[in-house]
C-alpha cells in the first residue's frame, strides 16, 4: 500500500458494544477509482464515517497521503483535502442549487477560483446550470446526485468518498453517473467508492475490495474480480458471498 | 376609549419584543434541535444587566443595549459550551433537561443577589409621546419597534450574505452534511447560542423599560410566549418566527381590549393548543404531519435497576409506619407527609413521562384541578371528605385525560411544550373562573381530611393517611406496570410508529397511562388542599411541575420505588437542613444538572 493517498490500517470499530470493522486494512492509490463492495450491514458506510472523522475507530490508522488523520475532526479532514458524496445525497433541501454548490466550497477563501470552478463544473453537469435558482429538496432523486457529486467537486479534493452514488437512479442515470466519476477521475481526482452492485462498480474501478462483516473477504484488480467465481456467484444469483 | 389602531400599534409592539425571543429560540432549534427552556432566564438577565448598567453604573441608552448584548452573548456562549456541549451523544432529552436546570439556577441566582422583589427599571428614553388616532405613541415604542426591525434586517443578512450565517443555515438543514462540507458545528452552535442570548436580553432590557418593572421571575412567561410566536410560525424558521411574533402581539391586544388583561396569556396558551393540534407545523404550513422525530434514543435508556429485595421494601414500610411512634419531631413528621404527597406526584410522573415516554411538564396542574375538586365538593356540596377525595382523583384522571387528549398525536418535544401550555391554562381558567373558583381569592376554609367523621388534625395521623394512601398507589401502579399494560407503554416510549405497527391503540394506552396518572396526582392534590385549608390558583405552580421532574430523575425514570425515594431526597433533605431554605430551588437546578451530566439513569436506575 506504499504511496496509497488513503490509507487504513487495521482500523476496529464500534457502536457501542457492537463491533462493526475487525481489523480493516486497505489502501486507495492516486488517481485511481477503488471500488468496496458487500452486501447489505457489512460496514461500508461506517468505512465511509471514519473516512471522514464522523466515528472514530477504537483503535488503527487512517493515513492521508501518510499523514495520520485518524483523529482529526471532520472539518480539518475535508479541509485535508477529502470530500464526500454521503449516503442519500443528504443535500440541504431548502437551499437552492446554487448555494448547495457553494456549501462545497466552504472552506475555500478564494472567491474569484470558486467562480471559475463553479463554471467549469456546471459545464461537467448541464442539467445544473438551468436548475441553479431551484431548492434543491424539489429536484428529482437523480439530479439531487448530480448536485452531490457537483458540490464534492467544488472542495477542489484530492479524494473523493461516495456513498452508494447509484442507488435508487434509473439505468439511463446510472450510466450517467458512472460515466461521470470517470470523468471526475480523469481529472486528476482519487475516489473512493460504496457499491452494493458489483458488477457496475467494477466496470469503471481500477481495483476493488469486498468487506464482509467487516473484514475484507477478497480484493484484486477489477478485471480479476470480474473473473472471480465468488463474485460473480453473488451478482448472477448465486449464494451470498456473507452465508459461504 | 382606546381606538382600535391603539390596538393595533400596541400588539405590534409586544409583538416586536416576542419576535426578539422567538427569533432566538428558531435558531437555536435550528442548529441543534434543542427547545432551549433558558431562553427566558436570560432574557431575565439581560433585563438586570440593563438594571446595573442603568441604575447602578449610570450609562447613557447605547452603553447600557452594548452591556446587555455583550453581557448575555457572553452568557449564552457559556451555557452551550459548559451546558450543553458535554451532552453531546446523550439521549436527545437530556439537553432539555439541562436547559430547564439552567434556567432554574440562572433564575435563583437572580434571587439570592437582587432579591425576589421587582425592581423599577427606568426609560431611559425621553418621555415625549406622539398623538396618533385617539391615543399616542411614545419614543419607547417607537424604539422598540426600531430595535425589533433592525435587529431583524440584522439577522437576515447575517444569515444570507456571510459565511458564517451561510454556515448557521447549512448547519440548520442537515448537521452532519454541514460537517462534510468543513463546517466546525461547535462554533456554529456557540455563534447562535450568542446571537439568540444578546437578542433575548435585548428583548428583556426592552420590556423592563416598557413596564419600569423586573423580577427574577419574568423569564418564564417569556419563555412561553417565545414558545408560543415560534410554533405559529414553524418551529426552527427564523422569518416564521417573526411573523407569529407580530400576530401573536396583535391577538393578544385585540383580545385583552374585547376581554380584560387578565385573560392576556390565556390567549396565548390556548393558540397555542389550537396550533400543536391543527397545525403543528406552523400556520403557514399546509401538512398536518408532524416533521419525523424518531422516539429511539431520545429517551434515557433502560439500565439495570438497583435490585432491592422484598423484605426491604416490607421493612422500610414498617419502620416508615412506625416512625411517629418513635421519633417525636413534629417537623419531622410534617416534611415527610410533605414528602409522601410529591411521593404521589412523582408516582404519577414517573409513569407518563418515565414509562411511556410523555415528557410532562405541567403535572402541577393535575395537582391543581384535584385541590380544587376536592375543596369546592366539600365546600360547596357538603360532600364528605373522604368521598370528595376518591372522586377528586376521578375528576382529575377525566379532566386531564380530556385536557391532554388532543395533543396525543404529538410526540417528544412537542408533548413537553403542550403539557406546560396545559399546566398553565389550568392555573388561569382558575383565575378567571370567579364563579366557580373564586378567582385570585382563591378558596379558604376548606375542612380538614376525617377519619369516619373524625377530622384528623394531629401531625401523626395525616402522616399515616398520605403515607398509607401513597404505598397503595404505588402497590397498584407496580402492579399494573409489571405486565402486559407496562409493556404496551414502554412500546409506546421507544418507538410509537411501530408500537402502532404492532397493533397497540396509541390513544387507549396513552389514555390509560393519563388517567391513572391524573387519578394519583389529582388525589395528593386533594389532601394537600384539606392539609393547608387554603389554595389559591398559585399554590400548584410550574416550580412544583420541575421539582417533580427532577424527582423522578433522581429516583430514576419510570422507577416507582425511586420516584418514592427522589421526593423524600429532594423534599425531605433540603428541609433537614432548615438553614439552606432560599437556596433550595438552587439545590434543584443544580441536582438536576449534574443528573443529566453524570448519572442520567438516577439513583434506583431506569425501567
Ligand atoms: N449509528 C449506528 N448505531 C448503531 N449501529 C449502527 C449504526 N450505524 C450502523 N450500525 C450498524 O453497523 C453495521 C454496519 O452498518 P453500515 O451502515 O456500515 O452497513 P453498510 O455496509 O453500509 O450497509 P448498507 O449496504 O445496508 O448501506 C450494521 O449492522 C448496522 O446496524
Ligand atoms: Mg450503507
Amino acid at each position: 500500500m506504499n504511496g496509497a493517498l488513503l490509507t487504513l490500517d487495521s482500523v476496529n470499530t464500534f457502536y457501542g458494544p457492537v463491533q462493526v470493522h475487525f481489523d480493516l486494512s486497505l489502501g486507495v492509490p492516486a488517481g485511481k477509482i477503488v471500488c468496496l463492495l458487500g452486501g447489505n450491514a457489512s460496514g461500508k458506510s461506517t468505512t465511509m464515517k471514519i473516512i471522514l472523522g464522523l466515528l472514530k475507530p477504537r483503535s488503527g490508522a487512517i493515513l492521508l497521503d501518510g499523514q495520520p488523520i485518524t483523529n482529526l475532526p471532520t472539518p480539518a479532514i475535508v479541509r485535508a483535502g477529502v470530500a464526500s458524496v454521503p449516503e442519500s445525497r443528504r443535500l440541504f433541501p431548502a437551499m437552492t442549487v446554487r448555494e448547495n454548490l457553494l456549501m462545497g466550497a466552504f472552506t475555500r477563501r478564494d472567491r474569484a477560483a470558486v467562480q471559475q470552478d463553479l463554471d467549469r463544473i456546471l459545464e461537467l453537469f448541464p442539467r445544473l446550470g438551468e436548475r441553479l435558482a431551484q431548492r434543491a429538496g424539489t429536484l428529482s432523486g437523480g439530479e439531487q446526485q448530480m448536485v452531490a457529486m457537483a458540490r464534492a467537486l467544488m472542495g477542489r479534493p484530492r479524494l473523493i468518498c461516495m456513498d452508494e452514488p447509484t442507488m435508487g437512479l434509473s439505468p439511463l442515470y446510472v450510466d450517467r453517473v458512472l460515466e461521470l466519476i470517470q470523468t471526475i477521475s480523469r481529472q486528476g481526482v482519487t475516489i473512493f467508492m460504496v457499491e452494493q452492485n458489483a458488477n457496475l462498480a467494477l466496470q469503471i474501478a481500477h481495483y476493488g475490495y469486498v468487506l464482509q462483516t467487516g473484514r475484507i473477504a477478497l480484493q484484486g484488480s477489477a478485471p480479476e474480480l470480474l473473473r472471480n467465481p465468488q463474485i460473480r456467484d453473488v451478482y448472477l444469483g448465486g449464494q451470498s458471498v456473507q452465508q459461504k | 376609549m382606546t381606538s382600535w389602531l391603539d390596538h393595533t400599534v400596541n400588539g405590534l409592539i409586544i409583538g416586536n419584543i416576542y419576535a426578539l425571543i422567538a427569533v432566538g429560540l428558531a435558531l437555536i432549534f435550528g442548529v441543534s434541535n434543542l427547545i432551549n427552556f433558558a431562553h427566558g432566564s436570560v432574557y431575565m438577565i439581560g433585563a438586570y444587566t440593563g438594571w446595573v448598567c442603568v441604575a447602578a453604573i449610570g450609562t447613557p441608552l447605547p452603553l447600557t443595549l452594548l452591556g446587555v448584548v455583550v453581557g448575555c452573548a457572553a452568557l449564552g456562549i457559556l451555557i452551550e459550551r459548559f451546558g450543553l456541549r458535554p451532552l453531546q451523544g446523550a439521549p436527545r432529552i437530556a439537553p432539555l433537561l439541562a436547559t430547564i436546570g439552567i434556567g432554574l439556577v440562572l433564575e435563583q441566582i437572580a434571587q439570592l443577589i437582587f432579591s425576589p422583589d421587582p425592581r423599577a427599571l427606568p426609560s431611559q428614553l425621553p418621555a415625549w409621546r406622539l398623538p396618533l388616532g385617539s391615543g399616542s405613541i411614545g419614543a419607547l415604542d417607537l424604539f422598540i419597534a426600531a430595535v425589533g426591525v433592525v435587529s431583524t434586517a440584522v439577522l437576515y443578512g447575517f444569515l444570507r450574505f456571510t459565511h458564517l450565517g451561510w454556515a448557521v443555515r447549512a448547519t440548520a438543514q442537515d448537521r452532519d452534511a454541514a460537517l462534510q462540507m468543513g463546517i466546525d458545528v461547535h462554533r456554529v452552535n456557540q455563534v447562535v447560542f450568542a446571537i439568540a442570548s444578546a437578542l433575548g436580553g435585548l428583548s428583556g432590557v426592552l420590556v423592563g423599560m416598557y413596564f419600569n418593572n423586573i423580577f427574577p421571575a419574568m423569564g418564564f412567561q417569556a419563555t412561553l410566549k417565545g414558545f408560543v410566536a415560534e410554533l405559529i410560525g414553524g418551529v426552527g424558521s427564523v422569518p416564521g418566527a417573526v411573523a407569529g411574533s407580530l400576530l401573536l402581539g396583535l391577538i393578544e391586544s385585540y383580545g385583552v381590549a374585547l376581554l380584560g388583561t387578565s385573560y392576556r396569556n390565556l390567549f396565548a396558551f390556548l393558540i397555542l393548543i389550537a396550533v400543536l393540534v391543527w397545525r403543528p407545523n406552523g400556520i403557514f404550513s399546509s401538512t398536518r404531519q408532524v416533521p419525523p422525530e424518531p422516539l429511539t434514543g431520545t429517551f434515557i435508556a433502560p439500565s439495570k435497576p438497583v435490585h432491592v429485595p422484598r423484605w426491604a421494601y416490607a421493612a422500610a414500610t414498617a419502620i416508615f409506619l412506625a416512625l411517629p411512634l418513635i421519633w417525636r419531631d413534629s417537623y419531622i413528621i410534617q416534611t415527610l407527609t410533605n414528602a409522601w404527597l410529591y411521593g404521589m406526584l412523582a408516582l404519577s410522573l414517573t409513569l407518563v413521562a418515565g414509562t411511556t415516554g410523555q415528557m410532562s411538564l405541567g403535572h402541577a396542574g393535575l395537582l391543581a384541578i384535584g385541590g380544587y375538586a376536592s375543596a369546592l365538593l366539600a365546600l360547596d356540596l357538603g360532600v364528605p371528605v373522604p368521598l370528595a377525595l376518591l372522586l377528586a382523583g376521578f375528576i382529575t384522571a377525566a379532566l386531564g385525560t380530556l385536557l391532554i387528549f388532543p395533543a396525543f398525536r404529538l410526540r417528544g418535544h412537542y408533548v413537553a411544550i403542550a403539557t406546560l401550555a396545559i399546566g398553565e391554562i389550568v392555573g388561569l381558567v382558575i383565575l378567571n373562573w370567579e364563579g366557580l373558583t373564586r378567582g385570585p381569592i382563591g378558596v379558604v376554609g376548606i375542612p380538614p381530611l376525617e377519619f369516619f367523621g373524625l377530622p384528623l388534625y394531629d401531625t401523626s395521623a395525616l402522616y399515616w393517611v398520605s403515607f398509607t394512601i401513597m404505598v397503595l398507589l404505588a402497590l397498584l401502579q407496580w402492579r399494573l406496570t409489571q405486565y402486559h399494560l407496562g409493556r404496551a407503554l414502554r412500546a409506546i416510549r421507544e418507538d410509537d410508529v411501530a408500537a402502532r405497527a404492532f397493533g397497540i391503540s396509541l390513544n387507549r394506552y396513552k389514555g390509560l397511562a393519563f388517567a391513572f396518572s391524573g387519578f394519583v396526582a389529582g388525589l395528593s392534590g386533594a389532601i394537600t388542599a384539606h392539609m393547608y385549608s387554603y389554595i389559591n390558583h398559585e399554590t400548584f405552580n410550574t416550580q412544583i411541575s420541575l421539582l417533580a421532574l427532577t424527582m423522578i430523575i433522581l429516583g430514576g425514570m419510570g422507577n416507582i420505588f425511586g420516584a418514592i425515594v427522589g421526593a423524600v431526597a429532594l423534599i425531605g433533605l433540603p428541609e433537614m437542613f432548615r438553614a439552606v431554605a432560599e437556596y433550595r430551588i438552587l439545590l434543584y437546578g443544580i441536582v438536576l444538572l449534574l443528573l443529566v451530566r453524570f448519572r442520567p439513569q438516577g439513583l434506583m436506575g431506569t425501567v
